[in-house]
């Protein structure tokens, strides 16, 4: 198989990283929001290794349906197969490299290069090129340049990932538990989930972890970061997120999940009353399908990201990817997701509320968007970026005793997650192989 | 014209409707026969340019589309529809005798010429 992408030759970890991120002592610094050789070393170590999003099947239904997205910092497409299959190709032709896919999704029998003619079927395989006497006169193969794929892909309900990295453990290992809090947004009902309209892009200039760590486990920036939007869209403040009886901070791989039980406190954001009582009336078949403990999860204040970049708000219902684009720049590619069996109005409703809050121009976006740059760029300063920052709370809130799978953290007001997430970074830059990247879980595999 | 030689193709039932089926024929080219709603025709089945065979094509109305750089060409006039596909194939009178479907072949006038 001439067309399978060429495995990369591991370069040696940084030195020094243990200065700028020490998570046994609650600690990183500026310095890994702005170091060009810190984002090279993740472009290798974390982007071309780890599980990434690309797509959700929805997305992409019939034979030769596409979408074209990226992996780090390499385009890629990818496609609906004949066999029902999903292929990811780099967007890059294999003769002097040009892009061969310049829409954001469609519907095509291949695709063909604009440079010298050369044309790839909906497999990938390299079918002919303009001229293509010549070619048969040097005795090509065409066999060996198809559109290099993308070593490995697999769905979690809905959810295509990928990684470049054919020795990377299986998607469902790399998950792990965290899949089953997953299931309280994108398997609450028969039928699974959709995007509804398209995908919105925009750029910050922050650091892509910035955000992913905000996703990860901050719900702590909301009562204050979002006092002004929540006060535009309820009337009010947000819910005080301390007054919580019960809330977790869960994590694995460096992916983590925060979350209070209080069913509807991220969807009252949207300030439509019609899409809290849609959750209210399809808690009761929730909680027969998955219990009681998640349904109570379906859109409560609650956030997660799965380790690299890849989030989502339950409730709010936005799926996100926030992609490198350098050390201090990042663009963000967003979604709606629904069930496919709510009501038409109500994925409307969604597909809206998202728009006034967690889009360009959503009054909760904006907040954040002006916070992460400024993370970023204060550490333009050779002295800032290496002052120590606190990531210290809830040192030792570790739940031993629960019934709960995953690393289990009690409260959400918690940078549990966040450590989780950097040192899980750490692990992987500091790591030539999977085989060298430690095993820091502690939690259950499976619910009780 | 002159018909130098009357080629058998396939049979009318193993062509269904709005397909197409590629002949091997090495003393005059591969030939293409299509079934367009009853109606059979047939034309060569080297794209006229780049090597492609026009049987592994999509049928679009009357139109047979090239698998591999997705030029068009008309399927009873052989017309090419526009670049990358500027030259005309070459097509044949089709006879039909029971089950059974022929291609004409017609002397090339331009063979004739070079002479």
């Amino acid at each position: 198989m001439g067309n399978i992408i060429k495995t990369l030759d591991v370069t040696d970890s940084l030195t020094g990283l243990k200065d700028v991120c020490d998570l046994e002592n609650g600690r990183i610094a500026g310095k890994i929001f702005y170091d060009q050789e810190i984002y090279e070393q993740e472009l290798e170590k974390v982007f071309a290794r780890c599980w990434l999003f690309v797509a959700h099947e929805s997305q992409i239904p019939k034979t030769g349906d596409y979408i074209t997205t990226s992996m780090g910092e390499d385009e890629v497409i990818v496609i609906r197969q004949k066999s029902g299959g999903i292929k990811v190709f780099l967007n890059a032709c294999p003769h002097r490299g040009n892009k061969v896919c310049f829409a954001e999704s469609g519907s095509t029998r291949g695709f063909i290069c604009n440079y010298h003619g050369w044309s790839f079927n909906v497999e990938g395989n390299l079918v002919g090129q303009h001229e293509s006497g010549v070619y048969e006169d040097s005795n090509f193969d065409k066999s060996k340049w198809g559109l290099k794929e993308v070593a490995q892909v697999d769905s979690y309900k809905g959810l295509v990932f990928a990684t470049f990295d054919a020795n990377a453990p299986s998607l469902k290992e790399y998950l792990g538990p965290i899949a089953w809090y997953m299931d309280a947004l994108f398997d609450n009902q028969e039928g699974g989930t959709e995007f509804v309209g398209g995908c919105i892009r925009s750029t910050y200039e922050c650091n892509w972890k910035i955000a992913a760590e905000n996703f990860v486990g901050d719900i702590l920036h909301a009562g204050w970061t979002h006092d002004s939007a929540a006060r535009a869209m309820l009337g009010g403040s947000v819910a005080k997120v301390s007054d919580f009886e019960e809330s977790y901070s869960v994590n694995w791989n460096g992916h983590g999940y925060e979350f209070a039980l209080d069913t509807v406190g991220n969807v009252a954001v949207l300030g439509e009353s019609a899409l809290n009582k849609y959750l209210h009336t399809i808690k009761p078949s929730v909680a027969e399908r998955l219990g009681d403990f998640r349904s109570n999860m379906i859109g409560s204040v609650s956030s997660c990201t799965i380790f690299p970049n890849f989030s989502f708000l339950p409730g709010q219902n936005t799926v996100r990817i926030w992609q490198p684009r350098g050390p201090n720049k990042m663009e963000l590619f967003t979604w709606v997701v629904v069930n496919k069996s709510a009501p038409e109005e109500v994925k409307e409703k969604w597909r809206k509320g998202a728009m006034m809050t967690f889009s360009p121009t959503g009054v909760f976006e904006m907040d954040d968007g002006e916070n992460w740059e400024y993370c970023t760029k204060t550490a333009k300063g050779r002295v800032t970026a290496q002052q120590d920052l606190f990531v210290g709370l809830g040192m030792d809130t570790l739940l031993t005793d629960t019934p709960l799978p995953a690393n289990v953290y009690e409260g959400q007001l918690n940078e549990a997650n966040s450590r989780a997430f950097y040192q899980y970074w750490y692990d992987m830059l500091n790591s030539r192989s999977w085989n060298e990247v430690p095993n820091r879980n502690v939690g259950k595999q499976e619910a009780e | 014209m002159e018909v130098i030689e009357k080629v058998f193709l396939c049979k009318v039932s193993e062509l269904a409707e709005n397909q197409v089926k590629k002949i091997d024929n090495a003393e005059f080219g591969d030939i293409a026969v299509y079934n367009l709603g009853g109606r059979y025709y047939a034309t060569a089945d080297l794209c006229t340019h780049a090597t492609a065979s026009l049987a592994e094509g999509d049928i679009e109305d009357d139109l047979i589309t090239c698998p591999v750089h997705w030029g068009q060409f008309h399927i009873p006039t052989g017309k090419a529809q526009g670049f990358p596909c500027e030259i005309d194939l070459r097509t044949y009178p089709v006879e039909i005798e029971g089950d059974e479907i022929f291609a004409l072949i017609e002397a090339d006038p331009a063979l004739i010429a070079k002479g």
